[in-house]
């Protein structure tokens, strides 16, 4: 099948032919018919964060399932599913508890290295991201990690509910639980900020301040709800919040850029007992400097961190889906081009200059 | 009246004859029964970021003997404490059962152009947290006081205003610890107890105390411990994790305001953990933490606790009433009954780890 090999660190993203094995056991042969370009996959495939070489990225997938293994017991073929990063066992005492992002056993349902790869080449075994390895006609996943969706959500608009969908609006309805009436910053208007920007909204904020370097993105921003946009450049920014909820500051901030800089100004834009929510991916050895009393204890403030919008996927992509058939829930608007999976690397350029908010691959 | 003055940061606390002003509208004049040697007096009395001449202490319980002509709550011959959190009980935090957010807590002091409440002849002298235990008479705003059942001795009850609520509060309020949760408290001194029996009292899963000092890993277990650790005969972080049969705890409270200990703090968290952050840390010492590594992918929680975010009026008396009913352990918090004039040699036992309150009691 057609798949975007990386072949090393930095290398970018070539299509070529490869193999991709048939589902054992609990596992899903899907038929990708759209797979979006999440940053994330960008960032891991440049900088090392462990990722086996060589690999196929991708991990916004949706599409129609061709093939079950023999004990996959969700699904039949025909359904259509959203695909997601967060892996969860199921069976652990934190799944059974409820809390499946807490998992202790996320790879149980993982091919070991020791099993046949998924995917491969000539024999060479080929690295499939997250366990799913998007950037590719067909995908192979683990029941566990898919969600079926109704039939009547694009394909387009539902590639971006297994990533920047948890990731953004559980951020704000799971991670920081918004509730009606709380003042929100959200620093960073790309996919994730946006779903931030939507779940607080959906979730009864009273005030989303929406901050970004690109005002360009303050139209899209404001259409997702956000109530008031600030332009750093404009003026010290910590300033400007403060200046917009009559010097008190807000109940929570989200950072989803991934800079030290920003979870700074997003930890002095809170007013008395605020939070603030790390959701963009740090740089692997990164560290953040704080002083205890004036940073931390004064203000009676938290840093929180957030991965994956601390989501139950089979409940929370299920949701949205269901907000968006009811006109609640924005994804049509996440989607800002359909490209073909030769055009990544463009793509990508692309982000990088801040133009999209979400290229995503179609198939027919 | 007689109380302990420090005069110079880093100086010894002197005992000198004070005047103290009669009560205004909103004021409280108390004959002090019993004053607690908490370790932030201390520090502050050692590192500054407090005016001098001063008089500390804010661990206060007393004897009502006057009452201002507005103050309704109070008459002479109660029993009262006095609590560090200061607040107007007119703004939005205070009208939302958070005092301790309160936008106006400068509500409990006088104006500035007001006689001082404390002067030695034309000298002012100032209160600490609007408090000033260390003399055997207070006067404070009514705000600042609690009314605590007469049958609750007066050198445990003064403990309420500060080490239990700070304590207590940290794992009840601002921890929210819940039963089956595993805890872990860093520093087992005034306040650390108190976070251990709070979370006991929360019905915690397993609390582990880590303290170098035995005898206070001791007195942690009388307080509810389940397990202790000593960092200096083993790794603390590797020990704690062993304990939690493997895996890291739910909440982490360090209280022993170090880096070193915040880091392991950090450390045994497992996952949606989350580090409360009591101790008076040093100032101008930053900490550092693995943003990504450390608390981003794992989703840890990074908490600053102040004063235990007590609501005074709810939380004290509901302290109070358990140990009537002896589920608060009060009594082993005093481990020595001191007189005034001992104060700088108490502090000094605190200082070598000795002691995990040393009480001032006045006849």
């Amino acid at each position: 099948m057609k798949a975007a090999v990386t072949t090393e660190l930095g290398a970018g993203f070539r299509v070529e032919d490869i193999d991709i094995d048939d589902p054992r056991e609990r596992e899903v042969l899907v038929r990708v018919k759209a797979s979006g370009l999440c940053h994330s996959d960008l960032t891991v495939s440049v900088n090392d964060y462990g990722v086996p070489m060589p690999a196929v990225f991708g991990h916004e997938i949706a599409g129609v399932v061709e093939a079950i293994g023999p004990d996959v017991t969700e699904f039949v073929v025909g359904d259509h599913v959203v695909a997601s990063l967060v892996h969860s066992c199921f069976e652990c005492d934190r799944c059974r508890a409820g809390k499946p992002w807490q998992c202790t056993d996320p790879n149980k349902w993982a091919r070991t290295p020791d099993d046949p790869a998924k995917l491969s080449r000539g024999g060479e075994r080929i690295e499939d991201f997250q366990g799913i390895g998007g950037f590719a006609e067909y995908s192979l996943v683990s029941e566990n990690q898919l969600v079926k969706i109704p039939e009547e959500v694009p394909f387009d608009a539902a590639s971006v509910l297994g990533c920047g969908v948890v990731t953004g609006a559980g951020a704000a309805i799971n991670s920081a639980d918004v509730s009606v009436g709380d003042t929100v910053a959200v620093f960073g208007c790309g996919g994730v900020g946006l779903n931030v920007i939507q779940g607080a909204r959906l979730a009864g904020a009273k005030t989303i301040i929406a901050i970004d370097l690109a005002v360009e993105k303050f139209e899209l921003a404001r259409k997702f709800g956000a109530t008031h946009v600030v332009n750093p450049a404009d003026g010290d920014t910590v300033e400007q919040i403060r200046a917009l909820t009559g010097g008190v500051g807000v109940d929570k901030a989200f950072e989803v850029i991934g800079l030290n800089l920003t979870v700074r100004q997003a930890l002095e834009s809170l007013a008395m007992g605020g939070q603030v929510y790390v959701v963009g991916l740090q740089r692997p050895d990164s560290t953040f400097e704080f002083e205890f009393d004036p940073d931390l204890m004064v203000g009676q403030n938290t840093i929180q961190g957030v991965h994956m919008g601390t989501s139950s996927i089979k409940d929370d992509i299920a949701m949205f889906a269901q907000f968006y058939l009811q006109g609640r829930f924005n994804l049509d608007d996440l989607v800002s081009k359909h490209i073909g999976l030769e055009e990544i690397d463009e793509a990508y350029v692309e982000l990088k200059t801040g133009k999209t908010a979400r290229s995503v691959v179609v198939f027919d | 009246m007689k109380a302990a003055v420090l005069r110079e940061i880093g100086g010894p606390f002197l005992i000198e004859d004070v005047d103290i002003d009669a009560p205004n509208a909103h004021e409280v004049l108390i004959d002090v029964k019993a004053s607690g040697l908490c370790h932030s007096d201390l520090l502050y009395a050692q590192r500054g970021g407090i005016p001098v001449p001063i008089v500390m202490g804010h661990e206060v319980a007393g004897v009502v003997r006057a009452v201002g002509d507005a103050v309704t709550v109070f008459q002479p011959g109660d029993h009262v404490v006095g609590c560090i959190v200061r607040a107007c009980f007119n703004c939005a935090h205070c009208r939302n059962g958070k005092p301790y957010q309160c936008e106006h807590p400068d509500a409990v002091e006088r104006p500035a152009d007001a006689p001082s409440r404390l002067r030695q002849g034309d000298e002012n002298i100032a209160g600490f947290f609007s408090m000033s235990g260390f003399a055997e008479q207070m006067l404070a705003h009514e705000n600042q006081l609690v009314r605590v059942p007469e049958d609750i001795p007066f050198d445990r009850a003064c403990l309420l205003g500060c080490a239990v609520a700070t304590g207590m509060g940290s794992a009840l309020n601002t921890g929210q610890v819940r039963v089956g949760d595993t805890v872990a408290v860093f520093g087992c001194g005034g306040v650390g107890l108190n976070v251990v029996q709070g979370a006991a009292l929360a019905g915690a899963r397993r609390i582990i105390a880590i303290d170098p000092v035995a005898d206070k890993r001791e007195l942690a277990e009388r307080f509810g411990a389940t397990h202790t650790v000593d960092p200096l005969a083993a790794d603390a972080v590797d020990a704690v994790i062993a304990l939690n049969h493997g895996e890291g705890v739910d909440k982490a409270f360090e209280v022993a305001g170090r880096k070193d200990t915040f880091a392991q703090a950090v450390n045994v968290l497992g996952p949606q953990g989350i580090v409360l952050t009591v101790g008076v840390q040093r100032m101008n010492d930053p900490a550092s933490v693995k943003i990504e590594k450390g608390v981003r992918e794992p989703q840890h929680g990074i908490r600053g606790v102040h004063m235990g975010s007590t609501n005074p009026r709810i939380d004290l008396p509901f302290y109070a009433e358990l140990y009537q009913q002896g589920r608060l352990n009060l009594d082993d918090l005093v481990s020595t009954r001191i007189a005034l004039a001992d104060i700088n040699e108490a502090y000094a036992n605190l200082e070598a780890g000795k002691v995990a309150r040393a009480v001032i009691v006045f006849d």
